[in-house]
């Protein structure tokens, strides 16, 4: 489900510099790919417009069917008013409600299952929002820092797991660390300030799944290759 | 809380009420500005307060006079206690009811001889001619108002029993009595007994008036009142006062002086037509000076001390008051 | 929370009558402008029951005012969060009603729908409504997008299903501006009462009035302020229950 961007131009109402100056790009293949960059770049806003959240630019976005894209980000809060099991027990697609236990297992996620969101840890939460999204019905996930106050471990344990649960599903994984990106993704989209030409760049990531062993030399390859492309 | 910061709160309060109650206690030889609080708003019922006022009467006798308009809230004793005004009009039951509960107030000058307050009917369709006939009747009055003790004592009088007629609680909106849910309602017959008297009249109905002063029930009106305070401290003041207010009333009441009097009042209350002021004003007379001979605002003892008795009768008073101690006749005396 | 309040009501209480008692020792006034207390003393006698009757009378009035006035600016202020032509219109007339003083309005609705139970309700339906609106329009109209944008994004967002978020994250705030309006509820019944009802603690103030009499006014501020103070003090328990049955699952 490759999406397509084409010459996109946009500016905040207000903001004196553009966002994006001629942004082209190519992103949505099946995989779990990355969107990284520095502050302020603008992933959150490329992702929201992907996403059909964000309105008011110019150029192209064409997104070939089907394309059911979800945008996650970590902020997100549940209801207060059922507990997290409940909530995701209603907010599940029939379909996908097999699923449930082996997600909630393996994100580590068990235990809070009667608890309410607010009760949990700030990791916790995100992997709970993270869950419900993976339940739902979607082509491309966009994950917003999907896993910001997750430890190393288990993020590890999640972005392998979904991996091995969707393979013919596309992610875009948005995260400040170079090393991380560097090793899990597949595709990683550097988006850049306005003023670079061209404001996306590709770098190709070493994609790493369970059992397997990174090399380390390639490893920093590419971390490299981010770093000078940002 | 010790002495010491009982002492700072006592203080403190009486700095934060200095303003309010500047007026109180001031020891003047020879006070000329004085304030004047009404009973009720300007209308022909206060023609000669606003007749001294706008005719210079009170300049005559070098007394600068604050003529102010009054209203259902508004009690002219109690200003006169705290001092926001020297002189006053108010009720005779206002005032027995305020010498029963101790205050220093005194009545200089009866204004009205007889009480105004009547009940208007339509005489086609209730024939309202003793008290008898309201028997079965839905009769309007104004719960804790004046009206209700006049009626009570005047069904008291004929020994008619409370459950023999039908009290209806009446406001401001006439809309009862139009409607026709109510037979007797109560007015003022020299202000709103013009008005609604010309209403039922467009609307080609008759209107007559049941007054229970013809049924011997003497309910004293309006007087012109003082402290005895003021009387001991400013006695030329008082004399000054009233003698410009009788003089003013008199010319006012004239009725060679009607055109004068009727565009005094004019100035005050233009809401009013002239036509209406001018007949609300002749009924204002006939209350207020019915002869001639009628001295304008002498006071009637008796009718004073059965207003006292009907006050007490209806335990509006725990007991008696000798309210001719308090009525000064020495100034209405022309 | 109620003894609090209770307390809190007699103590500013004593604290008026202590300072109309210093007001009335040092300018040496009247019975007939401030009363004594053996005055006092004698009115409570006379008048304790009737006034409790009274005040009752004004209070479950106020307490079905108060109820009418929710369910209003609940309704109200869910057609008034939309952002189309409707909310709008609602919106603008709901204000433009309010900006009407009451005591004009007042003898209009006394001459439509006479001096019984329906005019106080009304009048005082409408006094306490307004802040009521003012606050619902503004919690329901606000998103809370954290959590709304799940739903939405993944087409499950209905109507109820956004009021009922705005309003549980906003439930302290409702459950304050609810208690609050409830002392306007009780004054706009008393001021329908004075202004022309033939029935309750309002009624009677009047009637004090026309009698110059303070003291009754005083037996009955002391009974108004109790029961309006036992009102809120329940009402924030309600909302202590509510809150926490609802929010059970919250931290």
């Amino acid at each position: 489900m490759p999406i397509e961007c084409r010459n996109i131009n946009y500016k905040y109402s207000g903001a004196q510099n553009p966002v994006f100056n001629n942004l082209s790009c190519r992103i949505g293949e099946p995989g779990f790919h990355a969107l990284f960059g520095q502050s302020g770049v603008g992933k959150s806003t490329f992702a929201r417009m992907i996403a059909g959240q964000l309105n008011g630019f110019f150029g192209e976005i064409e997104i070939r069917e089907p394309k059911k894209i979800f945008y996650s980000y970590n902020l997100e809060r549940l209801p207060g008013w059922s507990g997290v099991g409940e909530h995701i027990e209603k907010v599940t697609p029939e379909a996908n409600k097999s699923r449930i236990n082996e997600i909630v297992d393996s994100f580590g996620l068990s235990a809070c299952m009667d608890s309410g969101f607010s009760r949990l840890s700030l990791g916790q939460q995100n992997r709970v929002n993270l869950a419900r999204y993976l339940l739902q019905d979607f082509d491309l996930l966009i994950m917003d820092e999907s896993l910001a106050n997750v430890d190393e471990a288990t993020r590890e344990q999640i972005i392998f797991k979904i991996k091995e649960m969707f393979p013919e599903k596309s992610f875009l994984y948005i995260s400040h660390s170079v090393a991380e990106v560097s090793r899990f993704c597949r595709d990683i989209l550097v988006l850049r300030n306005f003023l670079k030409i061209p404001q996306a760049f590709m770098v190709h990531g070493q994609d790493d799944v369970r059992e397997k062993q990174v090399v380390k030399k390639d490893l920093e390859e590419t971390m490299l290759e981010i770093v000078n492309a940002s | 809380m010790n002495i010491k910061n009982n002492v700072t709160v006592a203080l403190f309060m009486l700095i934060m009420l200095f303003p309010a109650f500047s007026g109180c206690g001031k020891k003047h030889e020879e006070v000329t500005k004085v304030s004047y609080r009404l009973k009720w708003l300007f209308n022909a019922s206060v023609a000669g307060d606003i007749y001294a006022d706008a005719n210079g009467y009170f300049k005559k006798e070098g007394l600068e006079v604050e003529v102010k308009e009054g209203g259902p809230e508004r009690d002219a004793i109690k200003e006169l206690e705290m001092g926001h005004a020297q002189f006053g009009v108010a009720s005779a039951d206002q005032v027995i009811r305020a010498v029963s509960k101790g205050s220093p107030v005194v009545v200089l000058a009866q204004l009205f001889q007889a009480n105004p307050l009547q009940w208007i009917y339509r005489p086609d369709e209730n024939k309202i001619e003793r008290p008898e006939d309201m028997k079965g009747k839905v009769v309007g009055i104004t719960f804790g108002g004046n009206d209700e003790t006049i009626m009570r004592a005047l069904l008291a009088k004929y020994g008619i029993k409370e459950n023999e007629v039908n009290f209806f609680s009446v406001r401001y909106d006439y809309t009862p009595f139009y409607e026709r849910k109510v037979a007797l309602w109560p007015v003022y017959r020299n202000a709103q007994g013009i008005i609604i008297g010309d209403k039922l009249k467009k609307a080609g109905e008759s209107a007559a008036f049941f007054d229970p002063d013809t049924s011997g029930i003497r309910f004293v009106a309006n007087s012109v009142i003082t402290t005895e305070i003021m009387i001991k401290e400013h006695p030329e003041t008082v004399k000054k006062f009233i003698s410009a207010l009788l003089k003013a009333w008199n010319e006012a009441l004239k009725p060679d002086n009607s055109d004068k009097t009727v565009e005094t009042i004019q100035k005050f209350d233009k809401d009013t037509s002239p036509d209406v002021i001018r007949r609300q004003l002749d009924i204002t007379r006939q209350f207020m000076k019915p002869s001639e001979k009628t001295v304008f605002g002498a006071i009637d003892v008796a009718a004073w001390k059965q207003t006292e008795s009907i006050m007490l009768e209806q335990k509006l008073i725990p007991a008696p008051v000798d309210i001719e101690k308090r009525l000064k006749m020495e100034y209405n005396r022309q | 929370m109620l003894h609090k309040r209770l307390y809190q009501f007699v103590l500013v209480y004593f604290i008026g009558l202590a300072f109309l008692f210093t007001v009335k020792e040092v300018f040496n006034l009247s019975d007939y402008v401030i009363p004594g207390l053996p005055d006092i003393y004698g009115t409570v006698r006379r008048v304790f029951t009737r006034y409790l009757l009274d005040v009752l009378n004004t209070l479950s009035v106020a307490i079905v005012g108060h109820i009418l006035s929710i369910a209003l600016a609940t309704v109200v202020g869910i057609i008034g969060r939309l952002s189309n032509w409707m909310g709008s219109l609602i919106r603008t007339a709901a204000f433009n009603v309010q900006a009407y003083p009451i005591v004009a309005v007042a003898p209009m609705i006394f001459i439509l729908l006479g001096d019984g139970l329906s005019s106080r309700l009304l009048i005082a339906a409408m006094i306490c409504y307004f802040p009521l609106l003012l606050s619902f329009i503004g919690i329901l109209s606000e998103p809370v997008t954290d959590i709304e944008h799940f739903y939405v994004h993944s087409g499950r967002m209905r109507w109820q299903l956004e009021v009922k978020i705005r309003a549980f994250e906003n439930m302290n705030k409702l459950i304050t501006v609810v208690a609050g309006s409830a002392t306007l509820a009780m004054v706009g019944t008393i001021v329908s009462e004075f202004i022309g009802a033939s029935a309750g603690i309002g009624y009677s103030i009047r009637i004090a009035l026309y009698q110059s009499d303070l003291s009754k006014i005083l037996v009955a501020l002391f009974l108004i302020g109790i029961f309006t103070s036992l009102y809120l003090a329940v009402l924030e328990l309600l909302g202590n229950i509510v809150s926490r049955s609802w929010g059970e699952k919250e931290a």
